[in-house]
Formats: C-alpha cells, sequence, structure tokens
C-alpha cells in the first residue's frame, strides 16, 4: 500500500515538467531546494535542539562556492561542483559548530543570526571573487553533454539530488549516529550518561546540517541563475526557521511540507505589493499561535513514532 | 532501476529543447505590461513611486483618453523586496502566466540584472529599469530608462574639472554597484586632465553614523566633495560636515541622490550643496508637461505628493505609449523595439527632445543645481555627455 | 588624524552608542522577565517615534510633548502587544515567541509602510546641530545631548530598579521566576510592565535619534546594534548593556579610520561573535552556573 503509494508520486513527480505549465515546475524546483534545507536544519533543531538562525549563511555559502566553480573555466560537472559546494559549506559549518558547542538558546540564536551577517559581508568584501553587491551571473549547469539550460532540466537535477537527500535524511534515523542524535534530543544529560559523545555528534549535526544546506544552495544558484548578497539576508534564515516550525520539529515530511507552504505563500502573497510582509507577518504569528506543533503534528500517525 | 534512469534521461533531453515561443500581452482591447520592483526592503519607497504612483499615473490618463490605438494598458507588479532571486521568480510568473507584453521599470541593478538572461532568452522586451548600471547597455532588447552611472559621472568631472577648473576632489560612496560605477568613471575621466581622486570613502548602506569617513575626507583637503549615496546617508554626511564646520568644500550630489527628499532631511545643512540633475523640479518647475504632471497626480492621487521617482515612471509610461503608438495597430515586440529605436527628437516637455536610436538609451542629459533656500536652483543648460 | 578630530569622532559614537546602549536595555528587560528576545523593539521603537511625529506634523505640539505623546504611544503598543499575542503564547517555546516576535516585526514595519509611506523624514530635535568651538575641538550639541539624555534615562531605570516595588519585583522575576511567584508577585504584571517599560526606553531611544538617523519605516533595524551591544555586555545585564553599546558605538565610529575598507562594516558582528566564542558572558558578566 504504502510501496504503491511512493511509486505514484515517484511517477508524479517525474511527469511533472509535462503536466503543468513552465512556471509551476521552477517553482517546484525552489520548493525542493528549499525542503532540502529544512531537512537539514531540522537535522540540527529537530535533533540536537540547536535553533539555527544563520542557515541563509551556510545556503550562501554553498550558492556562491557552486557559482565560482561553475564561472571558473573550465567548469566542473554540476555533481561535482554540488559535492564541492556541499563539502566546503559543512566545513564552515564545523568551524562554526566547535564554538558554538558552549553556547546554547538564545545565545546561539545570536551567534548564528551574527554568523549570518558576517557571510555576507564577507561576499561584499571578497568582490573580487564574488563581485560583491553586482552580484553574479551563474552560468548553465553542465552534466556530461547535457546543458542544463530549461527549467523542466533544472528540476530534474534539483529532483534527484532532493530524492537522494530525503533518502540519506531519512536512514539517518536508523543508524547509531541517528540513534545518537535522538537520545540527545530527549535528553542531554541521558544521552551523555549512556556514553554519547555529545560534543562530537553536536558538531556533526552542525556539519550535516551545513552539507545539506550547501548542497541546496548550489542548486539554488543554478535554479535562479544569479545571486547576490540582497538574497541572502536575515529574512531568509527566518524563512528556513519557520519552513521546520510550521512542518514541526524533527519530522522529514514535515520539511518538505514546511518549505512547500512557506514557497508557495511567498509567491502567492508577491501580487500583494507592500501588503505582502503585512500578511507573511501575521501568518507566522498565528502559525505560532494556534499551530505550535507546526503541520505534522496534525496529522495523525497511524503508527507510533519509533523512540 | 535501469529503465528509471532512462525515463530520466529522455525527460532531461526533452526538457533540455527551447521553448516555443507566442505572442502575448496584447488583445483588441488590452495592452498587459508588468514588473517585479520593491513593495518592501531598502527601495520601498522608491519602487511603490515609480510603478504605482508614476507608470500608473500616466497610463490612467492615456487610458481614460481612449488607450494606445484603441488599447486600455493594465498593469501588473509583484513585490521582489530587492531580492533577485525574487525578482527572477516574479518576471516568470509575470512572462509566462499572467503573459505580459514587456516589463516596464522594474528597480535596482541586483534584480534587474537577474532578469536580464531570461527576458532576453524569451525576447521580452525590458522596457526602461530604474537603475543606471552600464550592465544593462548594449543589449537588443533592453531599453534603458535612468541616465546611466558613466555618462553621469563624465557629466560631473567635464563640468567642474572642464570648466570651473577645480583640482581636488573626493568621494562619499555607497558600498555597491551604484557607488562603485560612480567612482570607477569619475576616475577614468579625472585622468586625461592628469588628476587623480585625492580621497574616497566608502559608506555601507543604511549606516547612521559618518563622521569617521567625513573626519578621514577632511583631512585629504578636496575642493569637491562627491556624493554617490542614498537620501539618508547623504543628508547625515552633509549633518556631520555642518557639525564640524567643515565649510571649504563644494558638495555635489550624484544624480540619482539630486533630489527633493534628501533636501528636506538635510535641512539647512544642505545649503549651496551642487548637483547633476536628471529632472525638472516635480514640484515646483513651470514647464507645462511639470504642471500637467502635477495636475494629474492631483486629479488620481491626491494624497501623494509629486516627487522624481514617480516622475521617472511617469516619463517611461509616456515613453512606452510614443513607442507603442508608432508600432501602430499590428503591436508586437518587435516592432515595439523597431519603433522605440526609430524615436527622433521626441519632445515630451519634461526632457529636452529625445533620440533614442541603436543605443537604446533614453536619457542622456542632466543639468547643474545649486541649494540656495532650500530649492535646487538651476545653473546651467542641459548638459552633455557624449 | 587631529586630536580634535579624533575627540569629535569619539563623542559621536558615544552618542550613537547611547542609543545601542537603550536599545540594548530595552531587550534585556523583556529578556530578564520571559527569557526571550524580542526582535520587534525596534520596530515598536519606530511607530512609537512615528506617531510622535504625527502628532507634531498635525498639531505643531512643542517637542516635550511630541515625546510624551511618543511614550504613551509607546505604552500603549507594548502593552497591547503583551496582552493580545506574547501572553497567549505563553505555553509556547521562546523560540516560538521569537518568531512571533520577528513576525511582529514584519507586521509593524508593513503597517508604518501603509500609514506613513516607506519614505524618510526629517525629525525635529532638542538639540542644535552646529559645533560648539571649544578650542580647537569641535563638539555637536546634538551628540551631547543624545549622550546626556540616554544617560540620564539609564540613571532613571537604574533608580527604579533598586529602589521601587515594580523594579525589585522585575528583579526578583529575573532571577528565580518561581521563587518570586512564591513571594506573592505577579509574574504576569511584571511581563506586562516589562514590555512597558522597555517600549517607553524605546520611544525616548527613538525621539533621541530620529533628527541625526531620520524617521522612517526602517530606523527599527538599529534593534540589530542593540543585540550586539547586549551581548557585548553579557545578555541580562544592564550596566553591561551601557557598557557595550558605548563600546561598540565607539569601535564601529574608530574602525573605518584605520581598518582597510575590507572589514570595517564587519566590526559589529565580528564582535559579537568574538565575545560570543571567548567570553559567552559578555565583557562585564560572570561566567553562569549551570542546573541541571
Amino acid at each position: 500500500m504504502r510501496r504503491a503509494a511512493l511509486v505514484a508520486g515517484g511517477a508524479v513527480l517525474l511527469a511533472w515538467p509535462l503536466l503543468v505549465p513552465r512556471y509551476f515546475v521552477f517553482l517546484t524546483s525552489l520548493i525542493v531546494v528549499n525542503a532540502i534545507v529544512a531537512i537539514g536544519l531540522n537535522l540540527l533543531s529537530g535533533y540536537t535542539n540547536q535553533l539555527s538562525f544563520g542557515h541563509a549563511g551556510f545556503f550562501a555559502v554553498g550558492a556562491y562556492v557552486a557559482a565560482v566553480l561553475t564561472v571558473r573555466e573550465p567548469a566542473l560537472p554540476v555533481v561535482l561542483t554540488l559535492a564541492l559546494a556541499g563539502l566546503a559549506t559543512a566545513l564552515v559549518g564545523l568551524a562554526l559548530g566547535v564554538p558554538c558547542l558552549r553556547l546554547e538558546g538564545l545565545y546561539l540564536a545570536m551567534a548564528t543570526l551574527a554568523f549570518g551577517f558576517v557571510v555576507v559581508e564577507a561576499i561584499l568584501n571578497l568582490d573580487w571573487l564574488t563581485r560583491g553587491n553586482d552580484g553574479l551571473a551563474v552560468p548553465v549547469a553542465r552534466l556530461g553533454p547535457l546543458a542544463l539550460a530549461s527549467d523542466a532540466a533544472k528540476y530534474y537535477l534539483v529532483l534527484a539530488v532532493g530524492a537522494l537527500m530525503v533518502a540519506a535524511a531519512v536512514n539517518i534515523a536508523r543508524t547509531r549516529t541517528g540513534r545518537a542524535l535522538l537520545a540527545i534530543r530527549e535528553s542531554e544529560i541521558a544521552a551523555q550518561a549512556s556514553g554519547v559523545h555529545l560534543a562530537a555528534y553536536k558538531t556533526l549535526a552542525f556539519a550535516v546540517s551545513a552539507f545539506y544546506t550547501g548542497v541546496a544552495g548550489g542548486l539554488f544558484a543554478f535554479v535562479v541563475g544569479f545571486i547576490s548578497p540582497d538574497a541572502f539576508d536575515v529574512f531568509l534564515s527566518v524563512d528556513f526557521v519557520a519552513m521546520i516550525i510550521v512542518g514541526g520539529l524533527g519530522s522529514i515530511p514535515g520539511s518538505i511540507l514546511g518549505a512547500a507552504v512557506i514557497t508557495l505563500l511567498y509567491d502567492w502573497l508577491a501580487a500583494f505589493q507592500n501588503y505582502r510582509p503585512l500578511f507573511f507577518g501575521l501568518i507566522l504569528i498565528g502559525c505560532m499561535l494556534f499551530m505550535p506543533g507546526g503541520i505534522a503534528s496534525r496529522v495523525p500517525r497511524r503508527t507510533p513514532p519509533a523512540r | 532501476m535501469r529503465t528509471g534512469l532512462a525515463v530520466v534521461i529522455a525527460l532531461l533531453v526533452a526538457a533540455a529543447a527551447p521553448p516555443a515561443l507566442a505572442q502575448q500581452g496584447v488583445t483588441d482591447s488590452e495592452i498587459v505590461l508588468g514588473g517585479s520592483n520593491s513593495f518592501s526592503g531598502p527601495l520601498a519607497f522608491t519602487g511603490e513611486q515609480a510603478t504605482r504612483y508614476g507608470v500608473d499615473l500616466y497610463f490612467k490618463v492615456v487610458n481614460d483618453a481612449g488607450g494606445i490605438n484603441g488599447r486600455k494598458i493594465r498593469t501588473i507588479y509583484y513585490d521582489d523586496g530587492y531580492k533577485p532571486q525574487e525578482a527572477v521568480a516574479n518576471t516568470k510568473k509575470l512572462v509566462e502566466q499572467d503573459r505580459v507584453f514587456a516589463i516596464i521599470a522594474p528597480q535596482g541593478t541586483p534584480p534587474v540584472v537577474a532578469t536580464l538572461g531570461y527576458l532576453e532568452e524569451q525576447k521580452v522586451p525590458l522596457l526602461f529599469p530604474f537603475q543606471g548600471s552600464p550592465v544593462t547597455r548594449g543589449r537588443p532588447w533592453v531599453f534603458n530608462g535612468m541616465l546611466l552611472y558613466d555618462r553621469q559621472a563624465k557629466m560631473m568631472i567635464d563640468y567642474l574639472v572642464g570648466q570651473r577648473k577645480f583640482k581636488a576632489v573626493a568621494t562619499l560612496y555607497q558600498d555597491d554597484e551604484y557607488g562603485k560605477s560612480f567612482l570607477t568613471a569619475f576616475e577614468k575621466n579625472l585622468a586625461p586632465h592628469g588628476l587623480k581622486m585625492v580621497a574616497a570613502e566608502s559608506v555601507k548602506r543604511g549606516v547612521t553614523d559618518v563622521s569617521a569617513q567625513i573626519a578621514k575626507l577632511q583631512a585629504a583637503k578636496p575642493e569637491v566633495l562627491f556624493l554617490v549615496l542614498t537620501p539618508g546617508p547623504a543628508a547625515q554626511a552633509l549633518k556631520e560636515r555642518q557639525r564640524i564646520g567643515w565649510t571649504k568644500v563644494v558638495a555635489v550630489s550624484s544624480g540619482p541622490l539630486t533630489d527633493e527628499r534628501y533636501l528636506a532631511l538635510a535641512g539647512d545643512a544642505a545649503e549651496g550643496v551642487e548637483g547633476l540633475s536628471l529632472w525638472p523640479d516635480p514640484v515646483a518647475s513651470d514647464l507645462a508637461a511639470l504642471k500637467r504632471y502635477r495636475a494629474e497626480m492631483q486629479k488620481y492621487f491626491p494624497k501623494n505628493e509629486p516627487n522624481r521617482y514617480s516622475l521617472s515612471g511617469y516619463f517611461a509610461a509616456m515613453l512606452f505609449t510614443e513607442g507603442a503608438k508608432r508600432a501602430g495597430r499590428t503591436l508586437t515586440r518587435s516592432a515595439l523595439v523597431t519603433a522605440l529605436e526609430g524615436v527622433k527628437g521626441f519632445d515630451s516637455g519634461i526632457l529636452p527632445p529625445l533620440s533614442i536610436g541603436a543605443d537604446h538609451e533614453t536619457q542622456k542629459q542632466g543639468f547643474w543645481v545649486r541649494v540656495e533656500k532650500g530649492r535646487f536652483k538651476q545653473l546651467t543648460d542641459w548638459l552633455k555627455a557624449e | 588624524m587631529t586630536t580634535a578630530a579624533l575627540i569629535h569622532v569619539v563623542v559621536s559614537g558615544l552618542a550613537t552608542g547611547s542609543i545601542y546602549a537603550l536599545m540594548a536595555i530595552a531587550l534585556v528587560i523583556i529578556y530578564n522577565a520571559t527569557r526571550t528576545l524580542n526582535f520587534a523593539q525596534g520596530e515598536m521603537l519606530m511607530i512609537s517615534t512615528f506617531v510622535g511625529w504625527a502628532a507634531w506634523e498635525a498639531l505643531a505640539l512643542p517637542l516635550v510633548v511630541v515625546l510624551l505623546v511618543a511614550v504613551a504611544a509607546a505604552a500603549l503598543l507594548a502593552w497591547a502587544i503583551e496582552w493580545a499575542v506574547i501572553r497567549r503564547a505563553i505555553s509556547a517555546t521562546h523560540f516560538d515567541v521569537l518568531i512571533i516576535t520577528l513576525g511582529l516585526s514584519l507586521v509593524l514595519r508593513a503597517a508604518a509602510g501603509l500609514v506613513w509611506t516607506h519614505d524618510q523624514f526629517p525629525f525635529p530635535s532638542f538639540f542644535d546641530n552646529r559645533p560648539l568651538v571649544l578650542g580647537p575641538v569641535r563638539v555637536a550639541p546634538v551628540s551631547l545631548g543624545i549622550i546626556g539624555g540616554s544617560l540620564g534615562l539609564m540613571l532613571a531605570l537604574g533608580a527604579l530598579f533598586r529602589w521601587t516595588r515594580l523594579g525589585r519585583a522585575m528583579r526578583a522575576v529575573a532571577q528565580n521566576q518561581r521563587a518570586a511567584r512564591l513571594m506573592g508577585i505577579s509574574v504576569e504584571r511584571v511581563y506586562s510592565a516589562s514590555w512597558v517599560l522597555a517600549g517607553v526606553v524605546g520611544a525616548i531611544a527613538g525621539v533621541l535619534i530620529a533628527p541625526v538617523v531620520f524617521l522612517s519605516s526602517s530606523m527599527g533595524l538599529v534593534v540589530i546594534n542593540g543585540f550586539t551591544a547586549a551581548v557585548l555586555g553579557g545578555f541580562g545585564s544592564m550596566p553591561g548593556a551601557v557598557v557595550g553599546g558605548m563600546l561598540l558605538g565607539v569601535l564601529e565610529n574608530l574602525a573605518p579610520l584605520w581598518l582597510p575598507a575590507g572589514i570595517k562594516h564587519s566590526v559589529p558582528f565580528l564582535l559579537m561573535i568574538a565575545i560570543l566564542m571567548i567570553r559567552p558572558s559578555g565583557v562585564l558578566g560572570r561566567a553562569r552556573q549551570r542546573k541541571v
């Protein structure tokens, strides 16, 4: 039954560019990109209770690494570019994660917030590489002989990478690492007492989360085709947090759903011009007041969650 | 698994084929135009003024007079908050979902540049973007709006160094494309005079204190200080100059800055400031076309005060109308481009008679002003930069 | 760079710094009571300053009355927000409340834009902009006025916390909510009072700074520097907030004098990260004890 649903869903996703207008293909790509970030953020926040307000910074690092690697000649194949974008961002995540171990709660929120600002400043200052405030046009991604120029081609790239990332995230929970992370979520002290190396796993969560976000940033650069520091402001970090809160902390389907809701909301609200932030803010507040557990908590589960 | 892969590859190949193109946005009774603009974010005020109170104001007048060749004009705007990715999304939506005929008066260099490639590929005219970086020059489907920054900078150096014989120039500029475009062009145009910029300091967007930058600039003892900023920081710079009693310098504002809003902010600290003006005074000019603009604003948007941002949008709509009229009843995108290229000596009553031609640049002139008793006083006739 | 110019730059930095300090104090007041960050603090400042300005425009009131109008508006707004939104979310986590205040900041800024447009406006000042000449040194009365006004307000707050019943209740809640409740303090009243007090501090800061940074829907962004100042001083400490604000203002002004163009704009954020990494309890704070 579940298998049939998965196959049907997969078929619809594969046929999607043939079924819907071009613009929705583009929009779906954005949703998947955001979903990867949301899953990455959830690995950090959902498991280790470290809420980051700096994921726009990781996203920017990934986007710029991918863009810079593609701008230079000869450009690398897109798969390699994305992997490097993810790894570079994971390194940045490690560098931030280690000192952040000492911080918790709001202090962590503030440190990550500041990190987001520092990334934007760094992009502005490395203008020989990033072209600063002017922004960087990202060339078309190449996969062997194929140029992934059309919205549909980009969509398949994003979908393939997204599927891989989702599968990995689902399976993390079944590994030793995943169980350690879950233990940390339930109680840091209890986990430590049971022999879980708290610092190592928390740092690992930071790096993995950054990896996800970096890969998504790379995809974002290709999907949009142009990046500038203005794209990665603090409100983007807030949007990411909103995605996982709306979707439900710690839930992978929730992350995807949250990403879809926030992305579509943004798209829909653009037409309201100067009313847009007003409505977005009100919806955000409404969600927090009336749906504290997120959408995922509203979906009845048939089987009790494995804990 | 293998068949799945084959399907993916087949779909990828199919998807890589270029999309079919159809004429759109023009019916027997209507022309649809659109644009992504800032209705939130740092440029929300300019965005709203240029579109809803500028472009739309002129089109309301045109529509009430029967439209262009019998067609009414409808506009659609989406907010991008000055973010390029949202500008791309909005522009795609406008072209693919709303099926607009052309993009009119989008704002800001990064959002506009982000959409250039896509619009070019779709062969959608990008009309009169509200930005002056030369990156939009020499593109077949773009018609520039604002006087491009490098032309402005040349005009300013030609006038101040060439005519008024100033030797020591310094610049306080915004740390982005706008500021840097000017700075580069200033330096390039100083070189033939055998001069160098004596000091240049940058200001971050939205800064609140410029005392350190002003102190450093003062130490370099320039005769002329260029301000390539937005109204807030520029007014702060002028107030800071007043605060330290630095009177022996001519402060000069760039074209986009020379506007009434920053005069109001700076108050008496703006007295004696000079600048390159791109538009006649929207509030006080007694040109017939400006009086008409104010009367129409009073009629359609009585609560909105006239200003240069809405005037620039108003002018963009006026140019579109002229082009669309020339293109005639069979209005297509390429017919519009040809018609706009053929505009010669068009007398808007706002700017001097204007010819567009193959370079796709509309505004090419400005004039020099000085602030006297809180208003801009015109010092020269229209200057040229060739 | 002459010494005279340097003095001017430092004084100017102290003036900006005192505003950061006031923002930091407002944030700390709310943090101490409710353990949340109020991201909407800057927008509350902006709205109350706008209301004062609107009264000034419409009725040409004297500036002191404008200040009172702004303060009253701020108190009302803060009370309403606490009562209508924050209190409803009391069962939510601190992060939920954080997101709520972020949402509020979007809503308030957009609302201000709808009512007053996103334009910038000049704001009347208590103090002159022309310099006082003291030998070779020039200082602006407006800078001195901002510093003096802020210090006065800080002293008043200090007195309030030390000697009034409300102040003592607020300190008690900051130290231990449960104990405070057991001692018969109405914690809800303290929540409400904290919001109102923070709003009032913001309104005064807004009226002081608006002539310098101008009135606009985006003036609330100063809250980010308020955060940095609060972190520098050790979040939760009032004297720390003052020191942090002043330090930040001066460093921010001195950095462009010597540092290469490259990193001068990043100073506040680099400072914030450095402090969080090296000494999370802030320059003045003491290390916190962690309870199991």
